[in-house]
């Protein structure tokens, strides 16, 4: 079972994901509510695979996708980002992300952009 | 959207309360920056963040009209961010922001009671466009039509790579087309030119302005993204990595002599950008870890607990009702326990070990208790904060500059409380903006500082919390409440026999009002006898002070929790009555001769040169006892906020911890009993409602 960690400021959101993940075979191995505990989460519970949501304070997810890619290279990260983030998710791929989910999203998008990892 | 992938229920409810809970956190920031006329780097982003978020949680419950909403004002907080704008007009900003919060707030509520959401976003929207237009005119920012694209160097193809010249290079033309509504194609598309990148030695590509371009979407969507690119790696291999992309519906891949002619018209013009990436991502790498250690320091502790406990969030939510389960249960507990250790059969027999076995149950069960009580106690602090709100609003529309001042916010009450204090505390805030605080020009003239103060404080004095309202207003006219109190035929003593607390109690009283215009904020016809209804409802007490002049005070006393109470149980014939402990001044037998009565019968005692009046428990509720004299029952002193009288018992029986129930519904008023109780033996309690005998 591929872990995943998630990451994102909203409780709804990490909630969803979860949902979707969990009832596709993904075990959810933690949760992270910004950035920097995204990164120190990884470091601890080494996922298979990170989300990152862009927007979020204290660290956003780009900044945690540096470090994140830092610490590991070959991390499989999916940004979650949300319509008129274009540039900043370019960003994000420049910078190593391995695929992206555009908010509002589905379980059949998340379960096909998890799949294919 | 297809909703099928959300289990709705627990959704919709996280939903609700996240929405609801940045709303108040949003409608905090908004007050104060508006207050301070600034907003911080710090403040614009948290806005920001939290229209973010709705947007996106609301767009995935397919709340249209909020994500709609939301959307359009983080675009105004977008600006601010990007374009650090320095001419803002806070009113009319922090206006919008407000007026999108009632909305949201309202539409939220609408869910919560199962209706549709279905209001009307059109003209918020709009007025954030127009205000958005505006800032970027007053800022002087060139109109743009997308603010969001921000200006990024315009490295978007790549070509000429001279890698590994011995080996044989061939051309190829690939086709893609993307699934339906997977959006941001153009990211997508850039993703797989960022991906073969490091393959290939050349590379062009339709359209060629991938990002930057609002109509490279539409034009993947419908001719699909066309690349070609030259590599020595075999076909089977681009293949494998092509087919990999995500969402791929269609790919075409061929191996060329030549690009078609679409990607070679791109060639002549194509500047030529030689990148490392192996390079570029050393040095950042080195920069990163630097900064990492210290950057993180400050989550450092946070992640630590969170792990420790288990991987898992430290705080969960819970639906108030399983709450409210859980204390009733906690009290049928609490009856039990004392039913079984208090049981009839026992009595007269030596039970050692049962003894010793019910303490440490009574002590746990205390414990128990204790833990759900503390479960359920709220800070005060959302409710306070509140009134920011009101204070805003009432004093931009009574044109009185008004400062509110919160002091003790973290003060803890049961949840039932705060829900029943909310209503009061507003009226009170309103009246004191209202009727309590004078205009500028009036407190000038009477050299007061020009800006009214409204102090809101609570703290915790024994069992009980205390909420104090006070103004520095014109406070309140003791002959005027007199006179008024008289002409309504709602005193009867004269002046000089009240004191000045009994005085002011009068406008607690139904059909008392002193204002006789009815304002918008205040005379809705609820006056203080809604405050006060309200408040005793929850067993609580108001007390007002006032100096003419300086201002005014209100004081609520409320319990810490309504369910358990500390009771004297008293007995009257064989009925069993239980009188709240924090009422009862003290008691003591009285002797014959003490006990005077007037003219009517009215019976009352002296007690250190006092007369206090005797309410017979037996008479009240029509009991038959055979104690009727005064000297062979026992006299018990309560109070109220400004009374004291004698209750009449037949004797007192024992101080006990007794769970409140409520009457049943079926006993419409009881004018003196305030609930029930189940006693240890199985008998019911009445719980005696002081302000009710005493008001008789």
């Amino acid at each position: 079972m591929k872990k995943v960690l998630i990451t994102d400021d909203a409780v709804f959101m990490r909630v969803s994901l979860k949902t979707m993940l969990e009832r596709n075979g993904f075990e959810i191995v933690g949760e992270a509510e910004n950035g920097s505990i995204a990164v120190q989460k990884y470091k601890i519970l080494k996922p298979d695979i990170i989300t990152l949501d862009i927007t979020m304070p204290v660290m956003d997810g780009i900044e945690a996708l540096e470090h994140i890619k830092a610490i590991d290279k070959n991390a499989k990260v999916i940004m979650i980002s949300a319509m008129g983030q274009e540039s900043i998710v370019r960003k994000a791929i420049i910078l190593g992300a391995t695929g992206f989910i555009v908010k509002p999203f589905n379980e059949e998008t998340i379960v096909k952009v998890f799949k294919k990892l | 959207m297809p909703g099928d992938g959300i289990i709705r229920e627990p959704m919709l409810e996280i939903y609700l309360f996240e929405a609801t809970q940045l709303m108040e956190q949003l409608e905090e920031i908004s007050i104060d920056c508006e207050k301070n006329r600034k907003i911080g780097t710090e403040a614009i982003n948290e806005i920001f963040r939290i229209m973010h978020t709705i947007k996106s949680s609301s767009a995935m419950m397919m709340f249209n009209n909020i994500s709609v909403l939301a959307h359009s004002l983080e675009d105004l907080f977008y600006f601010i961010r990007e374009s650090k704008a320095i001419n803002i007009d806070f009113e009319k900003l922090f206006d919008l922001v407000l007026s999108g919060i009632d909305f949201i707030k309202g539409e939220v509520s609408k869910i919560e009671n199962d209706c549709d959401a279905d209001g009307f976003c059109e003209p918020l929207v709009l007025k954030s466009s127009n205000l958005l237009q505006d800032m970027k005119e007053a800022n002087g920012v060139i109109i743009k039509d997308d603010v969001r694209q921000k200006k990024e160097d315009t490295k978007y193809y790549i070509s000429s790579y001279e890698k590994l010249g011995t080996e044989i290079k061939q051309k190829y033309f690939a086709r893609i087309f993307y699934e339906d509504g997977c959006e941001m194609e153009n990211v997508r598309a850039y993703t797989v030119v960022h991906n073969l990148k490091e393959i290939v030695s050349e590379m062009y590509h339709v359209p060629e302005d991938i990002i930057e371009s609002d109509d490279s979407v539409e034009a993947i969507r419908r001719d699909g993204f066309l690349i070609g690119f030259s590599t020595s790696t075999s076909k089977e291999k681009i293949e494998e990595q092509l087919n990999g992309i995500i969402f791929l519906r269609e790919l075409e891949l061929q191996q060329v002599e030549e690009y078609p002619l679409e990607l070679k018209a791109l060639k002549a013009k194509i500047q030529i950008v030689l990148e490392n990436p192996i390079t570029e991502k050393t040095i950042y790498k080195e920069a990163i870890l630097e900064e990492t250690t210290d950057k993180l320091d400050t989550n450092k502790e946070e992640v630590g607990n969170i792990i420790k406990s288990g991987k898992q969030q430290s705080i969960i939510s819970v639906n108030i009702s399983k709450l409210d389960m859980l204390l009733d249960l906690v009290g049928e507990i609490v009856i039990s326990e004392a039913m079984v250790t208090k049981n009839p059969d026992l009595e007269g027999l030596t039970l050692d070990n049962f003894n010793k076995a019910s303490r440490q149950l009574r002590k746990l069960t205390n414990e128990l208790q204790d833990v759900v009580m503390s479960i359920r106690m709220v800070p005060v602090s959302t409710t306070f904060h509140k009134m920011n709100r009101i204070v805003r609003d009432m004093s931009k529309k009574l044109n009185k500059e008004v400062e509110l001042v919160i002091i003790g916010e973290d003060t803890e009450v049961d949840k039932n409380i705060i829900d029943h204090i909310s209503d009061p505390l507003m009226h009170l805030v309103r009246n004191s903006l209202d009727h309590g605080l004078e205009d500028k020009e009036e407190r000038i003239a009477s050299s007061k500082p020009p800006m009214g103060k409204i102090t809101l404080e609570a703290k915790n004095a024994g069992g009980d919390v205390f909420i104090i309202v006070s103004d520095d207003g014109r406070g309140l006219d003791l002959g005027k409440i007199y006179e008024k109190a008289k002409l309504q035929g709602l005193v009867t003593k004269p002046e000089g026999e009240l004191t000045d607390k009994e005085i002011f109690a009068c406008i607690l009283l139904p059909g008392f009002s002193t204002n006789e215009s009815v304002t918008e904020f205040s005379g809705r016809g609820v006056g203080m006898d809604v405050v006060k209804k309200n408040i005793d409802s929850i067993g609580g007490a108001i007390s007002i002070e006032s100096v003419v002049g300086r201002g005014s005070t209100i004081s609520i006393k409320i319990p810490l929790t309504l369910a358990i109470i500390d009771g004297l149980e008293v007995a009257v014939g064989t009925s069993k009555y239980t009188i709240p402990i924090t009422s009862i001044r003290e008691s003591f037998k009285p002797k014959e001769n003490d006990v005077i009565a007037d003219s009517e019968g009215n019976e009352m005692i002296m007690i250190r040169g006092q007369a206090y009046a005797i309410h017979r428990l037996h008479r009240i509720f029509n009991i038959d006892t055979e104690v009727t004299s005064s000297n062979k029952g026992i006299m018990v002193m309560v109070e109220d906020n400004t009374k004291a009288a004698c209750l009449f018992v037949d004797s007192l029986i024992g101080e006990q911890q007794v769970v409140v129930k409520a009457l049943p519904t079926y006993i419409k008023k009881a004018k003196g009993i305030a609930g029930c109780t189940i006693l240890g033996d199985g008998n019911i309690s009445l719980i005696i409602d002081v302000n009710g005998i005493l008001d008789r």
